[in-house]
C-alpha cells in the first residue's frame, strides 16, 4: 500500500488568529444554544467544521460577538491574548453558573520574527470538529440552567495592552469549588487552544 | 636336495665334519648321505674305480634310497611341518603386521584425533580469548558507563536534593500562605456575616421606615380627606357668602339706583335714610363678614402651609433621625474596621518583605511565581528522571546482555571443559592401547627378533607416536593450565558481576524512590494545574478584561426607560387626577402635588441621565468615526460615504461612495457595492468613460484589485491636477 502523504498548507500569524477568533465566534454560539441561554428559534443553521453550526439571528447577540471576535483577532495578531473566558451567569443573581474557559498558547518566534508555519487546514478543522461535538454532548453532564441566564466575555491579557475604549477591566468572575471537565484541544503551530469547562455544583449532586 | 650323482669319498670328512648331528633340521634342507660322500670326493680325484664301488654302493644306494626315502619323508614331514609352522608364523606376522596396522592406523586416527582437538582446543581457546577479551572490553565499558552514571546519578541525586528543599520551602511558604489566605477567607467570611446582619438590619429599618411612611401617607390621605372635606364646606360657605355678597351688591346697586332715583325727587324721607342707613350698615355688615371670610381664606391657607411645612420638618427630623441611626452605625462599623485594618496590618508584619497592604498582592505574585518556578523545576527534574529512568534501563539491559554473554561464555567453558575432559579421557584412552600397542610390540619383538628391518621400522614408529604424544600430553597441560587461568579469570568476571548486580539493585531502589517522588510531584502539579484552570492568574503579568455589555447596558436602559416610563404615565394620572381635585378643592392638593413632584423630579433626572449617557455615547461614536473618516480620506485620498440600501429582493446592502480629494469636477464618482466579504464595483457616468472602464477592466475584472485601481486613479488625478 503506498503511503498517503498529506498535504501541508502555509499559515501565518494573521491566518492563525482568524482560524482561532472565528473558532471563538461558532463556538459561543454554539455554547448559547447548547445551554438554551437563548430560545431555540433565535438560531439558524448553516454548515461549518463538517458540522451544521447554529448562528443567532438577534441583531444584537450577533454585533455583540462580530465587536468581539475583531478585538479577539486583533490581540492575537499581537500575541497579547492569554485566555478567553465565556461565563453564563444567573439573570437575577448574577451568580456564575458555568466557565467556558479557553487558554491560548501563541508561538512568540512567529509573532518575533513574523515566520510561517505549516499544518494541514483539514487536519486544524477536524481538531476543531472534534471540540464542538464535545461542547455539543456537554449538555449530558452539565447541570440544567433552569432560570433565564445572560452570558459576558473575559480577556485575559498581557498587563501592558492598552484597554479599547469598549472594554473595561473586570474581577474574574470565578465559581467557589467548581467541577471542571477539560475538552480537546487544537493547534495551528502558531497558536494552540485548550478548552476547559468549570461548572458550580449541582444541588442534586451534593446531596 | 638328493644329488643325482653321488659325490666321491674323499668328500666324506668335509661332509662329516659338515654333518651335523641333526640332519632332520630343515633349516637349509640340505642331506648328506651317509655313505656318499660325493662331497669329499676330491676333485681332483678321478672317477675310475666305479666298479666296486657300485656294487657296494647298490645295496647302499637301496638302503640309502630307503633311508634317504625315509629321511626324506622325515624331511618332508619336517618341511610340512616346518611349512606349516612357517604358515602359522607368516599367519601370526601377518596378523602381527595387521595389528600393528591396524594399531598404526589407530595411532594416525588417534593422532588426527589429537591434532584436530588440539586445533578445535586452540580455536575455543582463541574464541575464549577473543570472548574473555570482549567480554573484559564490554565490562570496562559497562563499568565506565556506571561510573559515569554514578557521577550523573550523584548529580541528579544533588539537584533532586536542592529541588526537594526548594520543594520543601515553597510547600513551606504554600501552607503559610494558605493559612493565612484561611485566615483571610475567615475573616472575609465574618465580615460578610457581619454585612448580612447589617443587611438585615437595614432591610428591617427599611421596613419599618416603609411601614412609618405608609402609615404617614395613610394620616396624610385621612388629612387630605378631611381637608378636601373641608374645602368643599368652606368651598359651599364661599360660594353662599358669594352669593350673599351678589345679593347685597345686587341689592346695593338698586339701593343706589334707588338713592339716586330718589336723589331727584329730594324726598328727605326719614324712612328712605334709614333705609340707606339700613342698607348701608348691612352692606358694612356684609363687608366685614366678606373681609372676615378673607381672613379665614387666609388664615386657613396659611394653615395649610403650616401644616405642610410641619410635615416637611417631621419628614425632615425623621430623615436626620435615621441618618443619625445610621451614622451611629457606621461609627461603629467604622471602629470595627480599623480593629480589622489593625489584625490586617498585624497580618502583613507577620507576612516577610510586606511593608504595607500594596505590597501584598506583589507578594502573593511572587510567591507565585515561586511556585511556578518550584513546579518549572519540578518538571525538569521530571524530565531528568525520566532521562535516568531510561539510562538506567539501557545499563540494565546491557547488564542483562553482560550475563548472558557471560552465561554463554560459561556453557562455552563448560563444553570447552568437557571437551577437555573427552580428549583427556581419549588421551587416556589412547595412552591406555599405546601401552598395550608396546606390549604386543614387544612381544613381537621379542617374538620376531630377526625381522629386524620391520621392527625398527615399527619401534621408530612407536617412538615417534610416544614421542609425538609426549607432545600432546606437554600441550594438553598446557590447555589444562589456560582453562584454569581462564576459570580465575571468569571466577573473577563472576564476581565483579555480582557487584555490579548489587550496585544495580541499588539503583532500582533508589529509582523506584524517585519514581514515588515523581508521582507526588505529578500529583501536586495536576493540583495546580487544575487551581490554573480554575482560572487563577498572576496579577503581575495578566489583567482581566471585560467588554461592556451593549446588550445588557442597552437592555437594562430599556427595562429602566420603560419602567420610567410607565411611572411617568401612572403619575401623570395621578397629576390629572388630583389637577381635577385641586380645582375643586385647591389646598389639599398641595400635599400630594409635592409628594408625585418630587417623585416626577426623579424620575425625570433619571431619565435625563440616561438620555446624557446616550449621547454621549453617540457623540464619542461619531467622534471616532469622523476621525476615522478623516484618517482614511487623508492616507488613501478617497472621501468614502456609506450608506444603506436594499436591493429588489429584499437584501439589505452596503454601498459606499469614493470620491478623489483630486477630483476636478463633483460627477468624478466612483460607486462599490459591499455585502458579506465581497466589494463590487458599480457602473456610473463616470466609470463608463473611456480610460476609466479601461483602467476597470484591467485592474478590476482582469487582476481582482480594487486598491490597485483607487491608488491608480489617485496617482492619475494627481499628475492631471498638478500638471493643470
Amino acid at each position: 500500500m503506498a503511503s498517503r502523504t498529506v498535504a501541508k498548507d502555509i499559515i501565518t500569524l494573521r491566518g492563525s488568529a482568524a482560524i482561532v477568533s472565528e473558532f471563538f465566534g461558532y463556538a459561543a454560539n454554539s455554547i448559547l444554544y447548547n445551554r438554551g441561554v437563548y430560545p431555540e428559534e433565535s438560531f439558524a443553521k448553516v454548515k461549518k467544521y463538517g458540522l451544521p453550526m447554529l448562528l443567532t439571528q438577534d441583531e444584537g447577540v450577533k454585533s455583540f460577538i462580530t465587536n468581539l471576535t475583531a478585538q479577539l483577532s486583533e490581540w492575537l495578531e499581537s500575541g497579547k491574548l492569554q485566555r478567553v473566558v465565556m461565563v453564563i451567569m444567573s439573570k437575577a443573581t448574577n451568580e456564575v453558573l458555568e466557565r467556558w474557559n479557553f487558554s491560548i498558547e501563541t508561538d512568540s518566534e512567529v509573532v518575533e520574527k513574523s515566520v510561517s508555519r505549516e499544518k494541514s487546514d483539514r487536519e486544524i478543522m477536524r481538531e476543531i470538529q472534534a471540540i464542538m461535538r464535545q461542547v455539543a454532548s456537554s449538555i449530558t453532564y452539565l447541570p440544567c440552567l433552569d432560570e433565564p441566564c445572560v452570558f459576558d466575555v473575559l480577556a485575559y491579557t498581557d498587563k501592558d495592552v492598552a484597554v479599547p475604549f469598549t472594554w473595561i477591566e473586570s474581577d474574574p468572575k470565578l465559581i467557589a469549588n467548581p467541577q471542571m471537565v477539560k475538552l480537546h484541544s487544537f493547534d495551528t503551530k502558531i497558536h494552540k487552544v485548550d478548552t476547559l469547562v468549570s461548572y458550580k455544583n449541582d444541588e442534586w449532586d451534593e446531596q | 636336495m638328493i644329488l643325482r650323482t653321488p659325490p666321491p669319498k674323499k668328500q666324506r670328512a668335509e661332509p662329516i665334519h659338515h654333518d651335523s648331528p641333526s640332519p632332520l633340521v630343515a633349516s637349509e634342507g640340505r642331506l648328506v648321505i651317509y655313505e656318499d660322500n660325493p662331497l669329499a670326493a676330491p676333485p681332483p680325484e678321478s672317477p675310475n674305480q666305479p666298479s666296486d664301488h657300485l656294487l657296494c654302493t647298490y645295496q647302499c644306494r637301496q638302503m640309502v634310497k630307503a633311508d634317504v626315502l625315509d629321511a626324506l619323508s622325515n624331511a618332508e614331514k619336517q618341511i610340512s611341518d616346518y611349512q606349516s609352522k612357517l604358515e602359522a608364523l607368516s599367519e601370526s606376522l601377518s596378523k602381527a603386521e595387521a595389528e600393528r596396522k591396524k594399531f598404526r592406523d589407530q595411532f594416525l586416527y588417534a593422532e588426527q584425533e589429537l591434532a584436530a582437538a588440539k586445533g578445535r582446543e586452540q580455536m575455543l581457546h582463541d574464541q575464549l580469548l577473543k570472548e574473555v577479551d570482549d567480554s573484559q572490553e564490554r565490562f570496562r565499558k559497562q563499568l565506565e558507563t556506571n561510573n559515569e552514571l554514578k557521577g550523573k546519578l550523584q548529580n541528579e541525586m544533588n539537584l533532586r536534593k536542592k529541588a526537594e528543599f526548594s520543594s520543601v520551602s515553597a510547600e513551606e511558604k504554600a501552607a503559610d500562605l494558605e493559612g493565612k489566605l484561611n485566615q483571610f477567607s475567615q475573616s472575609i467570611e465574618t465580615e460578610k456575616k457581619r454585612l448580612h446582619n447589617e443587611l438585615a438590619l437595614l432591610k428591617g429599618e427599611s421596613k419599618l421606615s416603609i411601614s412609618r411612611i405608609s402609615a404617614d401617607l395613610e394620616r396624610m390621605e385621612f388629612r387630605a380627606n378631611n381637608a378636601e372635606k373641608e374645602s368643599e364646606l368652606l368651598k359651599e360657605q364661599l360660594e353662599d357668602l358669594k352669593k350673599h355678597l351678589n345679593e347685597c351688591l345686587n341689592q346695593k346697586s338698586e339701593v343706589e339706583k334707588k338713592f339716586s332715583s330718589f336723589t331727584f325727587q329730594e324726598v328727605s324721607s326719614s324712612e328712605s335714610n334709614i333705609l340707606i342707613k339700613h342698607l348701608q350698615e348691612e352692606l358694612r355688615n356684609y363687608e366685614s363678614e366678606v373681609r372676615e371670610a378673607r381672613k379665614l381664606k387666609s388664615s386657613h391657607e396659611d394653615i395649610e402651609l403650616l401644616k405642610a411645612k410641619l410635615l416637611e420638618e417631621k419628614g425632615r427630623r425623621e430623615r436626620v433621625e435615621s441618618e443619625l441611626s445610621k451614622l451611629q452605625e457606621q461609627q461603629i462599623s467604622l471602629v470595627n474596621l480599623e480593629n480589622e485594618l489593625l489584625l490586617w496590618k498585624l497580618i502583613t508584619k507577620d507576612i516577610p518583605d510586606v511593608s504595607c497592604p500594596e505590597d501584598v498582592p506583589v507578594k502573593f505574585a511572587t510567591l507565585q511565581k515561586e511556585v511556578i518556578d518550584s513546579t518549572i523545576k519540578i518538571g525538569e527534574a521530571n524530565a531528568r528522571l525520566k532521562q535516568i529512568e531510561v539510562r538506567l534501563d539501557a545499563t540494565e539491559l546491557a547488564k542483562q546482555n553482560a550475563e548472558a554473554d557471560a552465561a554463554l561464555a560459561k556453557e562455552k567453558a563448560e563444553v570447552l571443559k568437557s571437551e577437555v575432559k573427552r580428549t583427556e579421557l581419549m588421551l587416556s584412552m589412547v595412552n591406555e592401547e599405546r601401552d598395550k600397542l608396546r606390549n604386543v610390540i614387544n612381544d613381537s619383538k621379542r617374538h620376531k627378533n630377526e625381522e629386524a628391518g620391520d621392527e625398527m621400522t615399527s619401534g621408530t614408529v612407536v617412538q615417534e607416536l610416544e614421542s609425538s604424544l609426549v607432545k600432546k600430553e606437554s600441550c594438553i597441560k598446557e590447555l589444562e593450565r589456560n582453562l584454569r587461568e581462564q576459570k580465575e579469570i571468569n571466577d573473577r568476571q563472576q564476581n565483579e558481576i555480582k557487584l555490579l548486580h548489587d550496585r544495580l539493585n541499588n539503583e532500582a531502589r533508589r529509582i523506584k524512590s524517585l519514581e514515588r517522588e515523581s508521582d507526588r510531584l505529578r500529583s501536586e502539579i495536576s493540583l495546580l494545574e487544575s487551581k490554573l484552570g480554575h482560572g487563577d492568574y498572576s496579577s503581575a503579568n495578566t489583567k482581566v478584561l471585560r467588554m461592556v455589555n451593549t446588550l445588557a447596558v442597552d437592555n437594562e436602559s430599556k427595562q429602566t426607560i420603560e419602567a420610567l416610563q410607565t411611572e411617568l404615565q401612572k403619575t401623570k394620572e395621578k397629576l390629572q387626577a388630583l389637577e381635577e381635585l385641586k380645582n375643586q378643592s385647591g389646598d389639599t392638593g398641595k400635599l400630594v402635588d409635592s409628594y408625585i413632584s418630587e417623585k416626577i423630579m426623579k424620575l425625570k433626572e433619571q431619565i435625563a441621565t440616561l438620555e446624557k449617557r446616550e449621547e454621549r455615547y453617540k457623540t464619542v461614536f461619531a467622534d471616532r468615526i469622523s476621525v476615522f473618516r478623516r484618517a482614511c480620506c487623508e492616507l488613501f485620498g478617497y472621501k468614502i460615504v456609506m450608506d444603506e440600501h436594499q436591493r429588489p429582493n429584499g437584501i439589505p446592502v452596503t454601498r459606499f461612495t469614493l470620491q478623489s480629494i483630486y477630483a476636478q469636477n463633483d460627477d468624478e464618482k466612483l460607486e462599490f457595492e459591499y455585502e458579506s466579504g465581497n466589494t463590487n464595483i458599480l457602473e456610473n457616468n463616470y466609470t463608463v468613460q473611456r480610460e476609466i472602464s479601461h483602467q476597470v477592466d484591467i485592474f478590476v475584472r482582469k487582476l481582482n484589485s480594487i486598491p490597485a485601481f483607487t491608488a491608480n486613479l489617485t496617482v492619475e488625478s494627481f499628475n492631471r491636477r498638478t500638471l493643470s
